[in-house]
């Protein structure tokens, strides 16, 4: 029976409580230190921000999209990048928007398009919780597939062809950079730049990413860690930065066609 | 002389024997609350490699505040799931304090998580504080399960605010305690924005589960023990109110009937919440100690009429049902370290002094009852106790005011000097809470360590 100080019991709580938050968030750096060492002295985003997108050309790749599919919570819709008659990408250019879905759309698309590119046909599972989404995308998918018949051919063509001139100087040990398409998200596009040296990514950076309200520590939160990622793997094969599931996402796919073009 | 003393020893050893202290658990629970945050701010620490400004600070301390929150939330409730270990071992009324204490702060995170959050959505919007209605009202419309959490966390409000002192007092009981229940409904609309929105649930699947597996514990603890438990209890015993008996004015006992009472696991000195099926009284459940040990056939509570329900009870009518739900309180012989115990009550406090009085084991002169009372007429149960103190060589003394309504000078050396031995003791108290702490640091000013003195107090 100790006598309660219901005062300083409130004052106490509140100050350490307080206290505990701030110590917590001043011991956070402002920016993530083990990505801004491991990805070398990368130039500031900004500073290449406004180099023009070489989107123009898709060299190395076709693309056919898909029609567009309605689903009960909005539009579907598919784009396949095909090499010699092979998916080598599945994207939703679609997906529906708002409130809940914005959070299924984050949750399936990204595994449906890894599973068109497994499946290389519109058989893929389910993804449970965006049974309309996958759906849709199926249906997408499958229209799109129908297409690529008549549209394989001419890409294939144009993959080799222009896979031939982006390794122009062929062998050469001598660094050189890429830039991948701009890849759109949902927060604005992404566009990644490599440096190739020798068959390998020595540098990885960001040319384009999502700016303005949350997107801004979004971006400042995970393209670090996706240079890093992308240096480290040597492909576009790299994990998504938790809770930056859009940029990750987009990240991939440019990085993907920037390999495309340095023949990687 | 020889043989007295070695009777004496051998008397004690018996004694001894029986005595089994068990210590609360209330340490290595504290120690798992504490283990719980720390794992729920690392939570919060592994997924956030860097914050850039300021706007990401207030968005962290509401992702912190939220997290902290979403976890002591699960904990006020579970506090109130009727936990053997807690309330039998740490016992009811220091859980209560527990639950108000970490009600409230709980309920400041929520009040924080809310307006840094928001704050921080404005500033992201490039928009200023004074926003922050809209943008709070933007965000209950926009993101997934914001509705529900809105209302909860309206409902959360409005339960703190029954529950402040002034407001409470003025409430009736039972409305307090309705609008209290509402706790689940509020837990339950609040639980789903912490997983749908919440980035640390949506990143990390591990986090997801734990977070489910947490709110699953509670739930089943609280439907076991809340529901299930009392209701096996009741259809197994099936009480009635047997009489109703006036010890002194103002104060009544109420025997209650059943069937195989002593197989109810009650302990001298624990309490249940009953409710009488009676007009008036089936809505709400009340707390009186057992005032004397159970027996087979019957159990007996003694209770003051100082509100509304204790005084109806004496108009109970023998043969009304009565739902239990019990034991609690760990105002037990459990708590007992040393031979030589000292009972303290104040007023109606006497009742689980009474039946530990009855039941406490030790030789001639081990237990001794000090009971006080405004007058020798309030002194309820006299005639009982002085039985008991004959038969078993207890001692037992009362502490009046004297006839001019001058109050009982109960300091450490008249307690010394009635009981000289008294920091050998370990002593049970219960009484109003002024009684209690004014008691209390006779005791200590008395040389009774903190740890001997067992007490139960209801006030928060």
């Amino acid at each position: 029976m100790r006598k309660s100080h219901p005062v300083r019991r409130v004052v106490l709580a509140t100050a350490a409580t307080v206290s505990g938050v701030v110590l917590l968030l001043s011991l956070k750096p402002a920016s993530d230190p083990a990505a801004a060492s491991a990805a070398g002295a990368a130039p500031p985003v900004s500073a290449a921000g406004q180099e023009s997108p070489q989107g123009g050309a898709r060299a190395g790749s076709g693309t056919v999209t898909g029609d567009a599919e309605q689903t009960q919570y909005g539009a579907v819709q598919v784009r396949l990048t095909v090499s010699a008659g092979k998916i080598t990408k599945a994207e939703a250019v679609q997906a529906p928007k708002g409130g809940l879905s914005d959070q299924k759309t984050q949750l399936a698309v990204p595994r449906l398009n890894q599973a068109a590119v497994a499946a290389q046909s519109a058989r893929i599972d389910t993804v449970s919780g965006a049974t309309y989404t996958s759906d849709g995308y199926k249906k997408s998918l499958q229209s799109a597939l129908d297409k690529m018949k008549p549209a394989a051919s001419g890409s294939a063509g144009s993959a080799s062809g222009s896979s031939g001139s982006a390794s122009g100087p062929a062998g050469s040990a001598q660094a050189r950079t890429v830039t991948g398409q701009a890849a759109q998200t949902q927060y604005g596009p992404v566009q990644v730049r490599i440096t190739v040296s020798a068959g390998k990514i020595t540098k990885a950076e960001a040319v384009q990413a999502p700016k303005g309200g949350l997107s801004d520590q979004k971006t400042q939160l995970a393209i670090p860690k996706l240079n890093q990622a992308a240096v480290a793997a040597g492909s576009a094969d790299i994990d998504a930065v938790s809770g930056a599931t859009y940029t990750s996402t987009g990240y991939r796919q440019s990085l993907q066609s920037a390999l495309d073009q340095a023949g990687g | 002389m020889t043989t007295t003393l070695a009777g004496g020893r051998a008397a004690r050893r018996q004694t001894m024997r029986r005595i089994r202290p068990r210590r609360s658990p209330a340490v290595p629970l504290l120690l798992a609350v504490w283990a719980g945050a720390v794992a729920v701010l690392w939570l919060w620490w592994h997924n956030t490699p860097s914050i850039a400004d300021d706007t990401g600070r207030i968005l962290n301390a509401g992702r912190i505040t939220g997290l902290l929150a979403g976890y002591l939330m699960a904990l006020v409730v579970l506090q109130m799931a009727r936990v053997p270990a807690l309330e039998r071992r740490v016992g009811s009324d220091r859980v209560a304090r527990w639950h108000a204490m970490s009600g409230r702060y709980t309920l400041s995170l929520i009040v924080a998580h809310v307006f840094l959050t928001m704050w921080g959505y404005a500033r992201q919007a490039g928009k200023s504080l004074g926003d922050i209605v809209q943008q709070t009202i933007d965000s209950v419309e926009q993101l997934p399960d914001m509705g529900k959490a809105a209302i909860g966390t309206g409902l959360f409000v409005v339960i703190g605010l029954s529950s402040i002192g002034g407001i409470r007092r003025r409430l009736p009981y039972d409305a307090w305690y309705h609008v209290h229940l509402l706790t689940y409904a509020a837990v339950f609309l609040t639980f789903w924005h912490q997983i749908t929105t919440g980035n640390d649930f949506a990143v990390e699947p591990a986090a997801k589960t734990f977070w489910y597996g947490l709110y699953g514990a509670v739930t089943a603890l609280v439907v076991w023990y809340r529901v299930l438990t009392p209701i096996r209890l009741n259809v197994r015993h099936r009480m009635r109110v047997e009489a109703v008996v006036e010890e002194t004015p103002g104060i009544v006992s109420v025997l209650i009937g059943g069937r195989k009472l002593h197989r109810m696991g009650a302990e001298a000195g624990q309490f249940f919440r009953w409710r009488f099926l009676a007009p008036g009284m089936r809505f709400s459940s009340h707390p009186y100690s057992l005032s004397a040990a159970p027996r087979p056939g019957m159990l007996r509570i003694t209770v003051k009429a100082i509100g509304d329900h204790s005084t109806r009870l004496r108009e109970l009518t023998p043969g009304t049902r009565v739902w239990a739900e019990g034991p609690y309180g760990a105002l037990t012989a459990q708590r007992r370290s040393r031979g030589k115990v000292l009972l303290v009550a104040g007023g109606v406090g006497i009742t689980p002094m009474r039946a530990l009085f009855e039941t406490l084991p030790g030789a001639a002169g081990d237990i001794t009852l000090l009971y006080r009372a405004n007058t020798t007429q309030d002194l309820a149960l006299w005639d009982e106790l002085s039985a008991i103190a004959e038969e078993r060589g207890a001692r037992l003394m009362y502490a009046v005011n004297s006839p001019e309504g001058e109050r009982p000078d109960i300091s450490a050396e008249n307690l010394q000097r009635k009981v000289p031995d008294i920091d050998r003791h370990d002593v049970f108290m219960c009484g109003p809470p002024g009684f209690a702490q004014s008691v209390y640091e006779a005791l200590r000013g008395a040389g009774v360590p903190a740890r001997r003195i067992h007490h139960e107090s209801f006030e928060m």
